[in-house]
């Protein structure tokens, strides 16, 4: 089967019930996506489908033909987009492990909602896990993007 | 993988501790070994031997050995930073290279807070090195003397004159110069520092954020195949047969080993190998604690405790508590894994560990090569907190390698993390300590009772009489270091029972505390702390202060925390402040981000983590059961650092011991409750006065409760009382956890209650009325 990942076609030989996350890790070598719990429990592993955060581990590719999967690495064409530049300038990461995740689920958000206020982001972003404790600094990097 | 371009030419500095270039590093599995050997066939090689510290290349780009793990605390950062202080490098330049684990660095345990203490002198010495060699170089590029030439981000100029040089162009007469010594080398004063002192932050912040950094489990080998590992359900338990009959037919299944940890399962991709791992048929044997429960452990520590001693003749009044703190997984986001390629007899290893040393020498035992033959490299970690000093996954799945003929990277699932790791240790401090007439401590006994060997410290005060005892239990259960070793567990003991004393004394926490503070830095720590917080400003109602401090690895900390206690028991932490003197900040903006990670931390654990055995099983297998804050839950952190000129001390693991118990001295400052167990989460923070709660002229029947599964309401309500009822149960951080609503036209209501899915923990359970009357009783799971 074909997905379309990053505006790309990718001939998928991994079987249909695979999850995103090891098709994109295992067989394509997208390894931005990272792997922290496997049930859908703590967010690490997001990545946009058809615009919106979904938790990789948990889809499996079947039915993932037609839609337009944007991960980690396809997020800018180019350099860094408006939220990664304000996770590098304020410096939000420590471990940076859960960081790609936590920066597609912002950008789901404002897709839908440009200017978030605090408790927009935190209703937004309280399933994802930063087990350094970045969530601050995080929610700051939100408004700072939101504001470019 | 992205390739960085390492130039042709380059010098080195370094101390004399072996031979051997700057190995591989973080970006590229090239190994600048052999690109060190080449060069030396281009007969372009300087005298220099060996180099360990940095290098210096033709595209002006400065290479800088970093000797300890990355684990999120920015050592990569702050190490870089030091080194090229002392060189006058241009920090755009900079390029940190992950050592591999040899003995030729040190020591490489990243723990207990010493990166920056042990390679302190180290790396500003060979960047001093360096620059006076630059210096050399361009003087005698230009023949002037020494004294005419001064070096600023990566050039060398010429003082009153027009030249410039960049260091790349000084290579080739740098390489016919001796290294200056280190013994005359002049290291700046701190007033002269320009990368010091200001705020870097982490300096692979833009490969994290775009996908493109390489943590451990991101390195790739083609032809490399995936492992998965199946372990004994219970604690030490033991393999006792395998069927893999069922694997065999799924489609990229390779093979299953039987290895000291259990069943190594290897396939064409992580999903097959774990697909494949769910159709292997397994026979355990129990391992030594299959009938044993964490509160049966809990009592057993308790029952080796004894009587304590008494305290000295003129102790008027005491203070005798028992305390409890239980097992924690380290939960780091980043699984476990390794990579290893076992090939010709030899072993290479990519992979996440906190100490290469150790984990060179285990892999080398696991697999029979001598340690020469086995080389460790060391990737980013997705965390540490002590998690990485075992190296079980890296032995394993060099063994792996062995025994298939493949490279193999091997993977736990998040399940394997919590349920196979080493613990900190669970521990149960029985103490006792006494005031005088003047309210002047009197004795202080504190004896730790642990399935580990937890070892009671003494407070960081003057405290006359300490006692610090200790009794242990053997349970098999694997413990290990986690972040800031036993102090998660002493400190907050030691620093809720100063509470108690001051208290007791009916004396102010923090006058109590500055009254007993001999070291000028923890006391300037705490009065900064307590200008910060405005220690004494009227707080609203329902709210609380607490205070604590914590003193090691060469630095100071304390914290204030304030929370509120609502009437119906829901704890909120509002705010957390926190002073530290950590001597001279390398890079304030990383300390700040340590200090509130490490109080998120911390408060997680103390309000909500907790790991429990079953039948010698580990109870929880991932983070909706061994769970942290969120976002919404975190408070904001506010971080004052003491300014110093003094050498810098420890920071990592600084910030977390003080945090735990200043909040629940908060806690017994807003509602009276003392909490003497973590997590927190067991003990209900609802006041009485609620927990009796009647409606109409019945008194609502719970029970059982504490529960297991199931919760019986009973009451009876009144015909005004007609209409909808809400039940409802909250945790104690106030998430709505259960809720039904339902109505009613009949006088007894009876309703069975299904919270199964709770993990255990004092509940506030509410009951709304149509007529909106709230009743709160307290529920315990």
């Amino acid at each position: 089967m074909k997905l379309n990942i990053k505006s790309k076609d990718f001939n998928i030989k991994s079987s249909s019930e695979t999850p995103l996350l090891w098709v994109l890790r295992d067989e394509l070598g997208l390894t931005g996506t990272k792997y922290g719990c496997g049930i859908g429990v703590c967010g690490t592993c997001a990545v946009l489908i058809d615009g919106r955060a979904e938790r990789s581990c948990l889809i499996p590719i079947m039915g993932l033909e037609k839609s337009k999967i944007i991960t980690i690495e396809g997020l800018s064409a180019d350099g860094l987009n408006k939220l990664q530049k304000a996770w590098v300038d304020i410096g939000v990461s420590q471990c940076g492990y859960c960081q790609p995740g936590q920066i597609i689920t912002a950008q789901d958000l404002l897709n839908s909602n440009p200017k978030p206020t605090d408790d927009d982001i935190n209703s937004a972003m309280s399933n994802n896990i930063c087990r350094c404790g970045t969530y601050n600094k995080i929610r700051q990097a939100i408004h700072l993007a939101a504001k470019e | 993988m992205k390739n960085i371009d390492y130039g042709r030419r380059k010098f080195a500095v370094g101390a004399a501790l072996g031979i051997g270039g700057i190995v591989s590093g973080l970006f590229t599995a090239t190994d600048l070994f052999s690109e060190i050997k080449s060069f030396d066939k281009e007969k372009k090689a300087f005298s220099i031997e060996p180099n360990i510290w940095l290098e210096i290349r033709d595209d002006n780009r400065i290479a800088i050995t970093i000797p300890r793990s990355e684990l999120g605390q920015g050592v990569r950062t702050s190490l870089s930073m030091i080194t090229a202080e002392e060189l006058d490098a241009d920090w755009d330049l900079i390029l940190p290279i992950n050592a591999v684990g040899d003995s030729k660095y040190g020591n490489q345990s990243t723990g207990g807070s010493t990166s920056t203490r042990v390679f302190w002198e180290t790396l500003r010495t060979a960047g001093a090195q360096a620059r006076m060699l630059l210096i050399a170089s361009a003087a005698k590029l230009w023949q002037i003397p020494i004294e005419k030439c001064r070096a600023d981000k990566s050039f060398v100029y010429e003082i009153d004159g027009q030249r410039k040089v960049p260091y790349s162009e000084l290579i080739d007469i740098a390489s016919t110069l001796p290294v200056p010594p280190a013994s005359s080398v002049k290291l700046k004063q701190p007033s002269e520092f320009k990368i010091i002192g200001k705020t870097k932050w982490h300096i692979d912040n833009p490969e994290i954020v775009t996908g493109k950094a390489i943590y451990g489990s991101d390195y790739r080998m083609e032809g490399m195949k995936y492992a998965v590992v199946l372990r004994p359900p219970e604690i030490r338990g033991t393999l006792k047969s395998f069927d893999d009959s069922n694997a065999k037919n799924i489609d990229g299944y390779i093979a299953s080993y039987q290895i000291p940890y259990g069943i190594a399962v290897v396939a064409e991709s992580t999903y097959i190998a774990r697909l494949a791992s769910v159709s292997i048929k397994a026979e355990w044997n129990p391992g030594p604690i299959s009938t044993k429960d964490s509160r049966i452990i809990t009592q057993e520590l308790i029952n080796t405790i004894g009587n304590l001693p008494s305290l000295p003749q003129n102790t008027t009044k005491t203070v005798e508590s028992v305390y409890e703190v239980p097992l924690l997984a380290h939960a780091t986001m980043e699984p476990m894994n390794a990579f290893a390629h076992y090939h010709n007899n030899k072993c290479d290893v990519w992979t996440i560990t906190q100490n290469p040393q150790n984990a060179r020498t285990n892999v080398a035992n696991a697999i029979g090569l001598p340690l020469s033959d086995v080389t460790v490299n060391v990737l980013l970690s997705g965390g540490g907190f002590g998690r990485g000093h075992n190296s079980d996954y890296v032995e394993m799945a060099a063994l792996v390698s062995k025994l298939s003929g493949f490279p193999i990277k091997l993977f736990y699932t998040k399940a394997d993390c919590i349920r196979n790791d080493f613990y900190r240790s669970m521990s149960i401090h029985s103490v006792k300590a006494g005031i005088d007439n003047n309210g002047k401590i009197t004795g202080w006994i504190h004896k730790v009772a642990s399935q580990g060997n937890v070892t009671a410290s003494n407070p960081d005060y003057q405290v006359p009489n300490i006692q610090n005892l200790k009794s242990s239990r053997n349970y098999s259960i694997p413990t290990g270091p986690w972040r800031s070793v036993d102090s998660t567990q002493v400190v907050f003991v030691n620093e809720s029972l100063m509470d108690e004393l001051a208290i007791l004394a009916n004396a102010d926490p923090l006058e109590f505390r500055l009254n007993i503070t001999t070291n000028s830095r923890l006391k300037k720590v705490l009065e900064v702390l307590a200008e910060k917080a405005e220690w004494g400003k009227k707080l609203p109602d329902n709210w609380g202060r607490g205070i604590a401090s914590y003193v090691n690895y060469g630095s100071f900390a304390a914290h204030v925390v304030e929370v509120s206690v609502s009437d119906n028991g829901i704890l909120k932490v509002e705010r957390v402040v926190a002073a530290l003197d950590c001597g001279i900040a390398i890079n304030p903006g990383n300390i700040e981000s340590q200090f509130v990670g490490s109080a998120i931390d911390a408060l997680s654990t103390a309000i909500k983590s907790e790991i429990t055995i079953k039948n010698g099983q580990i109870e929880q297998s991932g983070f909706h059961d061994f769970q942290w804050l969120t976002m919404r839950e975190s408070p904001n952190v506010e971080v004052h650092i003491v300014p110093s000129n003094l050498s810098p001390g420890g920071l990592g693991e600084l910030g977390f011991p003080s945090v735990s118990p200043a909040l629940c001295n908060a806690i017994y400052d807003a509602c009276k409750i003392r909490i003497k167990r973590l997590p927190i989460r067991h003990t209900s923070l609802l006041t009485s006065f609620l927990d009796d709660g009647k409606i109409s002229q019945s008194k609502i029947n719970i029970y059982p409760n504490p529960f297991e599964n199931f919760v019986n309401v009973e009451f009876d309500i009144s015909s005004s009382e007609f209409g909808k009822i809400e039940f409802s149960v909250f945790d104690i951080l106030g998430n709505k956890v259960f809720s039904i609503e339902k109505e009613y036209y009949h006088e007894k209501i009876s309703e069975k209650l299904n919270l199964s899915h709770l993990i255990s923990g004092a509940y506030s359970f509410t009951l709304k009325l149509g007529n909106d009357k709230i009743i709160t009783k307290k529920l315990i799971k």
